[in-house]
């Protein structure tokens, strides 16, 4: 960099960067711009304007080359990202193909990836609930992890907080075990939902099937009318973003709030090598990037640091930040940097039919795909053989049956004369995994990718407890739903690697102890107080709730923190 | 696209077709530019008329006037693996001779309820395919090993996924809606119009 001069460098100096733009870098740069801060937001990817860079969004099933289907060479050349329920003809060109950014699977690892301003907000499944005392509690309760170092408490005011602004559809429950949220009207469960929700209430204590909350405008709010979104339109069309705002985004709403204050600048194609430490300074000093499309090298200067790359990407970006104070990445002096890496287990469904309830069907699409079963394993006492829990899905619609047999006439005819099947029911389970010291991520010696960061490696994998608590959800599901009356039962195993969940966490963990974890309970490097981590890279343990309402929550009371701690010069 | 996606095409059936003709229009060759398979004029001309059979036209539009040909060829091009292709050609040659040697002219010139013999007699054994399949959960799920009824599976199943997600059907028989703007969990069964794809 000796052809940059000092004029140059000044240029390149912000008070804030956030490495990342999806679903929690997103609120960083709204929090620091509103807080009146300079601030870079780095995207390796393109931009993605919301409303002008969706090309499919109002486009009609018949309008699609090949009618939503992937074309064969795609998907040949794609494996893992192929498996992906969302990578579909209309949404294809919002994921990372394998090919362009290959990564080393020590062990299976469907890493799925949307490298673009949005990131994965743009695509993802839009389910937002709170975690409660149960959860943060739960690793010194139960041994499995390292002690969370702040309480439901701690975060319920930022929920409370980012919930009004991002607009989080659901019923207030009154679950201790999923705390009620500041809620739009909640999207109501159909006649068969409500029928189990009623069966399950009835045959056992602390179940519940309660409406799923998820993150669209059911009812908009003032708020939200000055985002410049307006109500869902019960589209369902969501992975190819939104041209109404309808459900939460970083491209419909943080990143254009906080472009509004004039005090972001957003940078796209802007791969970032690692966070530079200056070894006599004592902090960190900036970003070191590659220009995706120039190649050329960069360097960018600021007082303090959000990563948020996304759980895995901020975990390579750490660990390829070495210095000499950081010989194994930054802020690693306890070497738990990439390890105790989990994420959810989805691997487990059961669907079955009913027969009851005829004379209701549904009308239009309902956007929270139905109702949530709330983790009811080993909440008040551990009473299992396997730790910790799971949660599920649980929905139930009626479709059209189509006779399509034969040739000709009839055939036509038919075609055009389906008639309304019976209700089929469905549930899924999403597991919390056990973080393990031996799931790891680590960077390859030798392989570079193309923008000069080494390749990472990925060695995570189920283990017992994940069968154990699989077995139990097939177990009770198939039980809940023989004493609904449903009928024709089935479960199915998919067997599936880790990874498609897309819940990945951990490796840059929080906790009270600077010698088993990275982060302090403000999401800051306990090593290097400049640097902060509030993806799902700084997670603890994981829940069995969907993360992204937390990741919201963190990074807002992050930015709260630093802002502040940088008034009092403790950060400079 | 793979073999299952074709049974599950046959099987659920969702939604046409309309395709622009390439620009240059070698006589002999297809109509549209194809990228992995090599079709002839008569080969499409074939395919036209079993396309036509599947789905004729009645008082509504049938699968000529909808190109429906033309998609299915496009499918195979793009979504199926080479094996498939493979046989989906071998497959549609061995029909067109079978349709000669039987009825003593070409398929086209046959009456309708000739083709429909002969493709009814496809379908029928395409089903008992499927019925052992579903009987025989471990087995993988896979488009006959048959040419004549791999091609027949394919045709069918792209013929009728091109008609159900043809703009005409889409828009004239079965409508399906961009926007709802609606979400009615309670709706009763009796006040259900049929034509309107609700969920």
């Amino acid at each position: 960099m000796a052809n940059l001069n000092v004029d140059s460098a000044k240029q390149r100096t912000y008070d804030a960067i956030v490495i990342g733009s999806g679903m929690s870098g997103g609120w960083a740069a709204k929090e620091f711009t509103e807080k009146g801060l300079n601030t870079l937001m780095l995207e390796r990817g393109r931009d993605v304007k919301h409303n002008i860079n969706y090309p499919t969004t109002n486009m009609y099933p018949w309008e699609f080359e090949h009618r939503g289907e992937v074309p064969y060479d795609i998907q040949q050349a794609n494996p893992v990202i192929s498996r992906c329920y969302a990578f579909r003809e209309d949404a294809m060109h919002f994921f990372v193909k394998d090919t362009e950014h290959p990564y080393i699977q020590d062990k299976p690892f469907d890493w799925i990836r949307g490298y673009q301003v949005g990131g994965k907000s743009l695509m993802w499944a839009r389910q937002t609930q709170r975690w409660s005392d149960y959860d943060f509690e739960g690793p010194a309760r139960d041994g499995f992890a390292v002690d969370w170092p702040i309480r439901y408490k701690d975060i319920a005011p930022w929920y409370s907080y980012v919930e009004k602004f991002a607009g989080i559809s659901g019923n207030k429950d009154g679950l201790d075990n999923l705390p009620d949220g500041e809620f739009l009207p909640a999207f109501p469960l159909n006649s068969v939902e409500n029928y189990f929700s009623k069966v399950v209430s009835n045959n056992y204590a602390g179940r519940n099937v309660i409406s799923a909350r998820c993150a669209h405008l059911s009812v908009p709010q003032p708020i939200h009318i000055q985002q410049g979104r307006v109500q869902c339109q019960r589209r369902v069309l969501c992975q190819r973003g939104c041209p109404f705002g309808g459900y939460f985004s970083a491209n419909s709403t943080t990143i254009p709030w906080a472009l509004k204050t004039g005090k972001l600048t957003l940078r796209p194609y802007s791969v970032v090598q690692e966070v530079i430490y200056d070894d006599k300074k004592g902090k960190a000093t900036g970003v070191r990037i590659m220009d995706a499309q120039t190649k050329q090298v960069i360097e960018y200067y600021a007082k303090v640091i959000f990563v948020n790359a996304a759980a895995i990407n901020t975990n390579l970006v750490l660990l390829n930040s070495k210095s000499q104070r950081f010989p194994k990445g930054l802020g690693n002096d306890s070497g738990v940097l990439g390890k105790y890496v989990a994420f959810h287990n989805y691997s487990a469904r059961i669907s079955a039919e009913y027969d009851g309830e005829m004379e209701w069907t549904t009308d239009g699409r309902n956007p929270a795909g139905g109702g949530y079963i709330p983790r009811f394993r080993n909440v008040k006492k551990q009473e299992t053989g396997f730790l910790r829990g799971y949660a599920a899905g649980f929905s139930a619609h009626r479709g059209m049956d189509t006779n399509s047999s034969g040739v000709g006439k009839n055939l036509k005819e038919n075609l055009g004369h389906p008639t309304l099947s019976n209700w089929k029911v469905g549930s899924h389970m999403m597991g919390e995994t056990i973080p393990k010291e031996t799931n790891t991520l680590t960077l390859d010696t030798t392989k570079k990718d193309d923008w000069g960061v080494p390749l990472l490696k990925f060695n995570i994998a189920y283990d017992d407890n994940d069968a154990k608590m699989k077995q139990d959800y097939f177990e009770q599901m198939t039980e809940m739903f023989t004493k609904a009356g449903f009928k024709n039962i089935q479960t199915n195993d998919s067997k599936q690697a880790p990874g498609l969940d897309i819940h990945e966490m951990g490796g840059a963990r929080m906790g009270n102890d600077a010698k088993t974890s990275i982060l302090n309970k403000w999401n800051q490097m306990h090593a290097c107080n400049n640097v902060f981590v509030t993806d799902g890279a700084c997670m603890t343990s994981t829940s069995t709730q969907n993360p992204s309402l937390t990741y919201m929550a963190l990074t807002a009371r992050a930015v709260d923190y630093a802002v502040s701690e940088m008034k009092k010069g403790n950060i400079a | 696209m793979n073999r299952r996606t074709v049974i599950k095409n046959l099987a659920l059936v969702i939604g046409g077709a309309a395709l622009l003709p390439s620009c240059l229009h070698d006589s002999g060759k297809a109509s549209i530019a194809l990228k992995k398979i090599n079709v002839s004029a008569d080969q499409e001309k074939f395919l036209a008329d079993v396309a036509e059979t599947i789905i004729p036209k009645t008082d509504t539009s049938g699968a000529k006037d909808l190109n429906l040909h033309l998609f299915v060829l496009k499918m195979v091009d793009d979504c199926f693996s080479k094996k498939d292709q493979t046989a989906f050609m071998s497959g549609l040659d061995k029909l067109s001779k079978e349709a000669e040697n039987r009825f003593g002219k070409p398929f086209g010139q046959c009456s309708q309820s000739q083709r429909e013999s002969l493709l009814n007699e496809l379908d029928h054994k395409q089903a008992e395919f499927y019925k052992a399949q579903q009987a025989n959960k471990n087995a993988k799920k896979e488009v006959p090993a048959d040419d004549m009824l791999a091609f027949y599976a394919i045709t069918k199943g792209e013929t009728v996924f091109g008609y159900t997600n043809s703009k005409y059907f889409m828009t004239k028989q079965i409508v399906w809606e961009l926007v709802p703007g609606r979400y009615n969990a309670y709706f009763p069964v009796k006040n259900l119009k049929p034509n309107i794809k609700h969920g």
